[in-house]
């Protein structure tokens, strides 16, 4: 077990060192002259050489590849993510800002999901390819398929401009993360409806269930105690993937519903070329997706033991 | 395998033919049209700019469905690549492979697009390179899974001792093998290829005006929900049918394989 | 010469061969028996090179196996074909780059020596029947002369009828070609019918090396003993009394 712990720190750091590499290398490597759009985003006109070189000077541009590297990673591992090159402020305070607005809005969306997916999967699979069933599947292809930002599009289209029941842009009271946050939840909801409703369906395929529901086992108990186990290891499994859609839904709903957060914070720090916000974003990102997936591998071997053992 | 050229063979033909059938020319600005319900002239009205949307939507089927086929292509190409070399390369090739996978893996497709194609400046070749970047990982794994499940049977055994190379048993023994697990994958990714490159237009940073492109006129559109809520409807049935079409095609495939695997 | 010298290997952590010495000289014909789990499959993959053993060497004629092209001949016939491969394409697989006429010619007398119709080779391993398959397999094996033929337990897939037709033409065929034979198998009659010398595998462990005469009248150890009582009272082998 211990061997497994450090197995999982290791291969987290590698992954964690690789995104800051991969992402060093991209800003370093990007066309035009990075020092120009600082400057430009800094002085809000088109600035003369001296500028430019100043600017150049200060963000640390004149070192070679791998001094610049290290000057970055360095203070990384005390969590100093360094200063906006274009505000000069430093840029962890602002990344706990906006983080303070996706997370809660993730968070939101993913209940909103469950809240729709499973009752609707337990619903379908009641009755295996009855209305209910088709009806569930239908919904949740039609989800899949829908983009983020047509659906936040849509939403504001009949709440916020036909029916006035909402407010569409901003983030001022509670009630402007409605739509927002329904937008990505039906997302999630399509997916993951189609998820629990084959991992159920799959439980039940189990061998040894038709002889307890012939020895008399009621369906509850069944459902209780095998069904959701069993159906629980997929669902499981899915979540990571789900962060992955749930991250990249809160960069676009921001951006439709111009509210500030990560999202948000990318996007103009790629506009501006400010590095350090830019590095900040994906790192965060990064490290959520490792921890999450490091809680759900030990999910999965709680749900499922025999995942892990050699041979199995 | 059918429903998948059947398809396949209907995107074709759209994105050959589909520009054939506009009445108009997709990029003609009209001022004085602008923002025309639909009718007789203007079948789905026109935009901001008075050009006409249906034909706009016909000629964007090239740029969103046209380039989301190339992408796919050279991730399943890429990655099929990387696969096959972790699961035919050794130990060492095997790790490396699978901890770069890894690295890319551990985040959102979407948001590293984003990131790449915004640093890359916006435009149609930062899209490619972008979104490839990012496609390529789950081929590599199929690849790689499928691969090191054959190493262990007769037939590859049976070819290493005759003395065949590497890539020889790759190109003969394994690819064969791959093709259908990997074209499954590959229409889940054509459909998010096709999302990805919508939602990139949508941001700002895909396909510029004044290319037709979907994602890029639901951005124009925005701005004039109030006046003409239709204009923003079109494009995006557009992109949520074609995603719809490809993954149900999908499904079918993988439905199909599973009965032969099955059947066997 | 194949020598085995003192080799160990492990499969995963457990360790399937200790100290495992044997040799087969030119043309000659061997045979390991042992239960399943004995080791006889991790002795025939460091034998191939397939699996490298942690100590000791394997050789033949003083040069790395490999250098001698070992051929196989699989325990399970269909799946040592690429099942949408005719059978012809993975026969001419070890002699790819050769003259197309003799490989030809070489197919079409293995053919008759093996009692195939050649027109099978045409078809899919799928529409042959398993029998036919096993000896397409060792004709794959004969394609390229190799002086050495590994046959991992060349019988059991097949019915009672058609294992003495294959034993048979395996014989017959080491006649003709001349090439040594390591045979590994469960089946201590077949073991005795056909081999020169016979090694007995247990746990990792070669338990005697002996001729099929010595071994029945004088078998060693109690397992060999117990083995070739159980060989008796099935009836596959007659003891003088």
């Amino acid at each position: 077990m211990m061997l497994t712990v450090v197995g999982f720190l290791v291969r987290a750091m590698v992954v964690l060192t690789g995104t800051a590499l991969l992402t060093f290398a991209l800003l370093w490597n990007a066309p035009g002259d990075p020092a120009q759009a600082i400057a430009i985003a800094r002085f809000n006109a088109v600035p003369t050489q001296d500028v430019i070189d100043q600017v150049r000077a200060e963000a640390g541009l004149n070192a070679s590849f791998w001094a610049a590297f290290l000057n970055w990673i360095g203070p990384l591992l005390l969590f100093d993510f360094g200063n906006s090159s274009v505000t000069g402020r430093p840029v962890g305070p602002d990344l706990w800002v906006a983080a303070t607005y996706s997370f809660p809005l993730a968070i939101t969306a993913l209940a909103i999901g469950l809240a729709i997916s499973l009752p609707l999967a337990i619903l379908a699979t009641r009755r295996p390819g009855g209305f209910m069933d088709r009806f569930a599947v239908a919904i949740a292809s039609l989800g899949t398929a829908i983009p983020a930002f047509w659906l936040g599009l849509l939403l504001i289209l009949l709440f916020a401009v036909q029916l006035a029941w909402l407010p569409a842009m901003g983030a001022r009271t509670p009630t402007h993360a409605v739509l927002p946050a329904l937008t990505l939840g039906l997302g999630i909801a399509a997916s993951l409806t189609r998820i629990i409703r084959s991992g159920i369906l799959e439980a039940w395929e189990q061998p040894f269930l038709a002889a307890f529901r012939h020895r008399g086992v009621s369906d509850r108990a069944i459902g209780r105690d095998h069904i959701g186990p069993h159906a629980a290891v997929p669902v499981v499994t899915v979540f990571g993937l789900e962060l992955a859609f749930l991250l990249e839904g809160v960069v676009v709903v921001e951006v439709i519903f111009g509210r500030p957060g990560l999202g948000s914070f990318l996007t103009s720090a790629i506009l501006a070329r400010d590095f350090p916000h830019v590095q900040a974003v994906v790192l965060l990102t990064a490290l959520v997706f490792v921890v999450v997936n490091l809680i759900i591998d030990v999910v999965y071997r709680v749900l499922d033991p025999r995942i892990g053992e050699p041979d199995a | 395998m059918r429903s998948v050229a059947v398809i396949g063979a209907a995107i074709l033909l759209f994105v050959v033919f589909g520009p054939l059938l506009a009445t108009h020319d997709p990029s003609t600005i009209n001022i004085p049209k602008r923002l025309s319900p639909p009718g007789d002239e203007f079948f789905l009205g026109t935009d901001a700019l008075g050009r006409d949307i249906l034909s706009r939507i016909l000629h964007g089927a090239r740029w969103s469905l046209g380039l989301a086929f190339l992408i796919s292509l050279i991730g399943l190409c890429v990655g099929t690549l990387i696969g096959l070399l972790a699961a035919l390369g050794g130990k060492l090739a095997d790790w490396v492979v699978m901890r770069t996978t890894d690295t890319f893996l551990s985040f959102p497709e979407l948001v590293a697009a984003v990131v790449i194609a915004g640093l890359m400046g916006a435009g149609t070749w930062s899209l490619i390179f972008a979104l490839s970047v990012t496609s390529w990982m789950r081929y590599a794994r199929v690849a790689r899974g499928i691969g090191l499940s054959l190493q262990s049977r007769g037939y590859v055994i049976q070819a290493r001792l005759a003395g065949m190379s590497p890539l020889y048993i790759a190109r003969w023994h394994y690819l064969p093998s791959l093709l259908p697990s990997l074209t499954v994958v590959w229409t889940g990714m054509f459909a998010r290829a096709i999302l990805g490159i919508s939602s990139l237009g949508f941001l700002g940073f895909g396909v510029q005006p004044p290319m037709p492109e979907w994602g890029t006129m639901l951005l124009d559109a925005r701005v004039h929900m109030r006046s003409t809520p239709l204009q923003m409807i079109w494009p995006g049935l557009a992109v949520v049918v074609s995603v719809l079409a490809i993954n149900l095609a999908g499904d079918a495939l993988r439905d199909a394989l599973a009965k032969t695997e099955r059947a066997k | 010469m194949l020598r085995v010298d003192h080799i160990w290997a492990k499969r995963g952590a457990a360790v399937a061969l200790r100290n495992v010495s044997l040799s087969l000289s030119a043309g000659k014909t061997l045979a390991v028996v042992g239960e399943s789990g004995a080791g006889k499959s991790t002795l025939i993959a460091s034998i191939l090179g397939l699996l490298r053993p942690s100590a000791g060497a394997i050789t033949w004629d003083h040069q790395p196996v490999s250098s001698c092209r070992p051929a196989l001949v699989m325990q399970e016939p269909r799946s040592a074909f690429n099942p949408v491969w005719p059978l012809m394409r993975a026969v001419r697989e070890p002699v790819l780059g050769q003259e197309q006429s003799v490989t030809n010619e070489r197919i079409a007398r293995l053919c008759r020596g093996l009692e195939l119709p050649m027109e099978l080779l045409e078809r899919r391993p799928r529409e042959v029947s398993v029998g036919q398959v096993q000896r397409v397999g060792i004709l794959r094996a004969l394609i390229a002369a190799p002086p050495l033929i590994l046959f991992d337990e060349p019988l059991s897939a097949l019915d009672a009828v058609t294992q003495k037709h294959t034993a048979r033409l395996i014989a017959d065929m080491q006649q003709e070609e001349g090439f040594a034979a390591l045979i590994v198998t469960h089946d201590l009659g077949y073991a005795l019918a056909f081999a020169d010398s016979i090694a007995v595998l247990k746990d990792g462990q070669i338990e005697s090396i002996s001729d099929p005469g010595s071994f029945v009248t004088n078998p060693g150890s109690s397992y060999c003993q117990a083995l070739r009582d159980a060989a008796v009272a099935l009836g596959s082998i007659e003891v003088a009394a």
